[in-house]
């Protein structure tokens, strides 16, 4: 059979236009599911704890899987423009989180599984309310989608390590380390996206081995159930998984940044040693920032969570000292046109910036005493993807059908989409924050006061969202439809 | 630091970053500069900013060092030992006032949390109750009145319903 290696950017299009297609619409659903839980710690109507557990599974996972997916999809084809990719390994990938995500809804909806996708065991065995099949489908489910990820991540560092001479290539090691050198030979240093996909893909890697080491744990105790498991080293694990696998979809996602925006400003985004530094200290960062989720586990040493502590400090530098301050440099007297592509690549930056300084606030020790396990966990992390990844998401989608289509959409589009994203998205966030900081916990079905009123004030707002990304969804649609013109918009 | 003082902080930080990257991003922007003469001033400026970021974030790092929650439990501190289960706390009844007090913390089945507020409802101090391991919670209570206790971790069905409290006087 002849291999679909990439030789055309078609390929490598349809690659990643199936992957975001699939993306968005998981996370346009699992916005629904949302809606409705807000709705109902707003007192607006009722769903019954068990229902909202299961619920809020589907959420969590579903919300991250989405978000995955549509950035594995832009760096799977970003990759394919620098060196050959399979397209048959991608589309292996994809068919793993499709089983995976069918896993978990048959775990969700019939089985109404409900100890949440970061489950701290002993749960989900303790005290269950769901037969234990549902547990058994959710754990292959998770455990499949890790698998996917792990596919996308063997393939692209592979190829990667291929193209560019193994691991100091990637990272450019020499471009930093003997620039003068690495000049003299007429050397170039991976593009900036190259660098968005390798961390991706050694963290990644990392990451999913962890999570699949508790989950395989996991499976073997849904198995025989006198298999015992340390909690402690359980929930480092899942965290080690479940904090890197949600953190680097933002790094994904910063693709279309590097990419995208150059396309908007007409300005060029080059590898520059500030940048390759930046990404050393992501990839590791990254990875031991998830100490953060144990600073409440007394036991854990306390220098493990002083690491923690110093990791999440240190990410920030790389994103607002050269990712942001190098796009807002980008496009600073460019005479780019504010279009809708362009418009959410620059305001995905605001939200990653406004969620990224929650985040540590959340991540200093005597803060979150008073902030851990309260709403102001989902503010930030809502911030951060609502308002950051999706928009990068969404940037990078308008960028390509800007320029396929050779036109752009009207000001009241924008008025409108901007309203209803950033203006909801506001109001949405804001419900979280301001409960945060009073001290409601997370995860509640039912909150105590003043949770239920910023709840409805919360709900409100994601609704306005909902509206703005149908107008969004409409014009993309139509955005799509019109021939494809070679004239830029 | 109080949880209000902490919005507030984020707020500022927020509104500020907002308003200087839409300036930034907004100002003369048909006013067209060549990319580089952009990025010659941006990269100088970039320095200090990234000196400035450092300076913030180790110094931060530093004066958490002296605000950290886990004192060793003193000798002569008295000790409740608190049992957390799905989905209840065994609580003393009364705790007294101004005298360094530990809490022995531990679960009999799944992760909790166990969030101490304080009588007008503020978070007090929270530590994790963990299946086969006691985190020790050392605390002073300034103030008398009734304490209530929430899970801080999702425990199943009714995790929003666990609840107690005890008294200090």
């Amino acid at each position: 059979m002849k291999p679909l290696s990439v030789t055309s950017p078609a390929i490598g299009l349809r690659v990643m236009w199936t992957y975001i297609v699939t993306g968005l619409t998981i996370f346009l659903l699992m916005l629904l599911v949302g809606i409705s839980m807000r709705g109902s710690q707003a007192g607006w109507w009722t769903i019954e704890p068990g229902t909202f557990y299961s619920l809020l599974s589907l959420h969590g996972i579903g919300m991250l899987t989405a978000m995955v997916v549509a950035g594995l999809g832009t760096l799977w084809y970003l990759v394919s423009r620098e060196t050959g990719l399979d397209a048959r390994v991608a589309y292996l990938a994809y068919a793993f989180f499709v089983a995976g995500v069918a896993c978990v809804i048959v775990s969700v909806v019939p089985g109404h599984y409900g100890a949440l996708w970061t489950m701290l065991y002993p749960l989900p065995f303790t005290g269950t309310y769901w037969p234990t099949w549902a547990t058994g489908a959710w754990l292959v489910g998770a455990a499949l989608v890790m698998l996917g990820f792990m596919i996308w991540c063997g393939q692209i560092l592979g190829a990667l390590l291929a193209r560019y001479g193994g691991l100091g290539g990637v990272l450019a090691v020499d471009y930093v380390l003997h620039s003068r050198a690495f000049a003299k030979l007429d050397r170039e240093p991976p593009p900036p996206q190259i660098f968005a996909a390798a961390i991706t893909a050694i963290d990644g890697l990392i990451a999913g081995a962890a999570g699949l080491t508790v989950g395989v744990a996991l499976i073997v105790r849904w198995l025989d159930p006198t298999v015992a498991i340390d909690p402690l080293w359980a929930k480092n694990l899942t965290y080690l998984f479940g904090h890197t696998f949600a953190n680097l979809t933002m790094y994904m996602a910063v693709a279309g940044i590097y990419v995208g925006l150059p396309i908007c400003t007409r300005r060029a985004y080059h590898t520059s040693v500030p940048l390759v530094l930046a990404w050393w200290g992501t990839l590791l960062f990254v990875i031991i920032a998830y100490f953060h989720h144990l600073y409440m586990d007394f036991v854990q040493a306390e220098s493990v969570k002083l690491v923690g502590e110093l990791a999440s400090f240190l990410a920030a530098i790389p994103v607002v000292v050269i990712t942001v301050y190098g796009a807002v440099l980008l496009v600073h007297r460019s005479g780019m046109r504010w279009t809708l592509g362009s418009m959410f690549l620059f305001t995905g930056l605001i939200g990653w910036v406004v969620g990224g300084v929650a985040a540590v606030l959340d991540s200093t020790i005597p803060f979150n005493v008073d902030l851990h396990n309260t709403l102001w966990v989902p503010a930030h992390f809502h911030t951060y993807l609502l308002e950051g990844v999706v928009l990068f998401t969404l940037g990078w989608v308008f960028v390509n059908l800007e320029q396929r289509a050779g036109a752009s959409s009207g000001a009241l589009i924008r008025w409108l989409a901007g309203l209803g994203v950033f203006g909801g998205g506001a109001l949405f966030v804001l419900g979280f924050y301001i409960a945060g900081a009073a001290g409601v916990p997370r995860r509640y079905a039912v909150e105590p006061p003043p949770g239920p009123y910023l709840a409805g004030i919360a709900t409100v707002g994601a609704i306005l969202v909902l509206v703005g990304l149908l107008v969004v969804a409409y014009e993309a649609l139509r955005l799509a439809r019109l021939p494809r013109s070679e004239v830029a918009p | 630091m109080a949880s209000g003082a902490i919005f507030g902080v984020f707020i500022v930080i927020a509104v500020i970053a907002i308003v200087v990257m839409v300036f930034l991003g907004n100002y003369r922007l048909r006013d067209t500069l060549p990319q580089a003469s952009v990025t010659a001033r941006g990269y100088v400026i970039r320095r200090y900013w990234l000196g400035l970021t450092l300076v913030i974030a180790i110094a931060a790092f530093i004066t958490t060092l002296s605000y950290l929650p886990y004192s060793q439990p003193r000798i002569q501190a008295r000790h409740y030992f608190v049992v957390a289960r799905q989905y209840s706390f065994g609580l003393p009844k009364v705790v007294p006032l101004g005298i360094a007090i530990v809490f022995d913390v531990t679960s009999a089945d799944v992760n909790h949390g166990f969030g101490i507020y304080t009588p007008s409802g503020k978070v007090f101090a929270q530590v994790q109750a963990m299946p086969d391991y006691v985190n020790h919670l050392q605390v002073v209570f300034t103030v008398a009145g009734h304490y209530s206790v929430r899970c801080m971790e999702y425990c199943g069905i009714a995790h929003a319903a666990m609840q107690g409290g005890f008294e200090v006087r």
